[in-house]
């Protein structure tokens, strides 16, 4: 809070930043000032702090949605096949 | 691409369907799960990934081995899935999910649409199938498949930019129907 009284055009620019970055962030497709400003940033705004947070949990939800279905899909495409034939 | 799969594709490009076969049993189910959250219907799903397969097959002199040959697939999987939609041959265009779709810019669900789900994967199931299509694929193909952006954004047909964007996007709208799912937070 100090800092964005003390720094209010900085802060908000750092924030938009953040919030429009936040998942090339997670990806780690910044160059190495992008991460530094997004990491100096959540230092000092929890919301932006909360939206990283957040979004990292998301993402690796997403990622655990993955599974290996059955294997019947296999059958009724190879039937389709030689019915097509 | 291992050196038996890729046995597999030359034999089928010399026209083998026993090798075809080979490669259906390899990644049909794969592809199925892929096509089933992009279309949100089983028997869509079903025909898409039928569809998909026969395209490949009469295609595959196409596949010249410069990308996974399940990329490839999954290429005209996204596709088919896409042509389908637009047909609107699945329950899915015309009815519930047409009627609650989520608007990446939408401030998101309140307290009521999120008592209906018991926890997070479920949550993450719904919010995904609400998504609009444009939406949809980069956020399955990237986050769930966990293919690279830059091979996500060639099979859509976008640049990496405007993948990334749509990508984000989708993934704050995801993120804003599952918050109350997600661990506490610390406090700072």
């Amino acid at each position: 809070m100090r800092h964005m009284l003390r720094h209010p055009i900085r802060f908000m620019r750092d924030h938009r930043f953040t919030g429009s970055r936040a998942s090339a962030y997670l990806d780690g497709e910044l160059d190495a000032a992008g991460r530094r400003r997004v990491e100096r940033h959540t230092r000092v705004c929890p919301q932006c702090h909360q939206l990283i947070e957040s979004l990292r949990q998301t993402i690796a939800g997403l990622m655990g949605l993955r599974s290996e279905p059955g294997g019947e899909t296999a059958d009724g495409v190879i039937a389709r096949l030689h019915h097509e034939r | 691409m291992g050196h038996e799969e890729r046995r597999l594709v030359a034999r089928a490009q010399d026209g083998d369907r026993a090798a075809f076969e080979e490669l259906v049993r390899l990644h049909a189910a794969r592809l199925y799960a892929v096509v089933l959250r992009l279309a949100g219907d089983r028997h869509e799903a079903e025909e898409v990934t039928q569809e998909t397969f026969l395209r490949a097959w009469r295609g595959i002199d196409g596949f010249k081995g410069d990308a996974r040959f399940f990329t490839w697939l999954y290429r005209i999987g996204v596709n088919e899935a896409r042509r389908s939609s637009q047909r609107g041959s699945g329950p899915r265009a015309v009815t519930s999910l047409e009627q609650h779709r989520i608007d990446p810019r939408d401030p998101g669900p309140g307290p009521a649409d999120a008592a209906e789900h018991t926890d997070l994967r479920s949550a993450l199931e719904a919010a995904i199938a609400a998504l609009d299509d444009d939406y949809r694929a980069p956020l399955v193909l990237r986050d769930v498949e966990g293919l690279s952006t830059a091979e996500a954004a060639e099979l859509m047909g976008l640049g990496e930019a405007a993948f990334k964007s749509r990508l984000h996007r989708a993934r704050l709208a995801v993120r804003m129907a599952v918050e109350p799912y997600l661990p506490v937070q610390d406090e700072r």
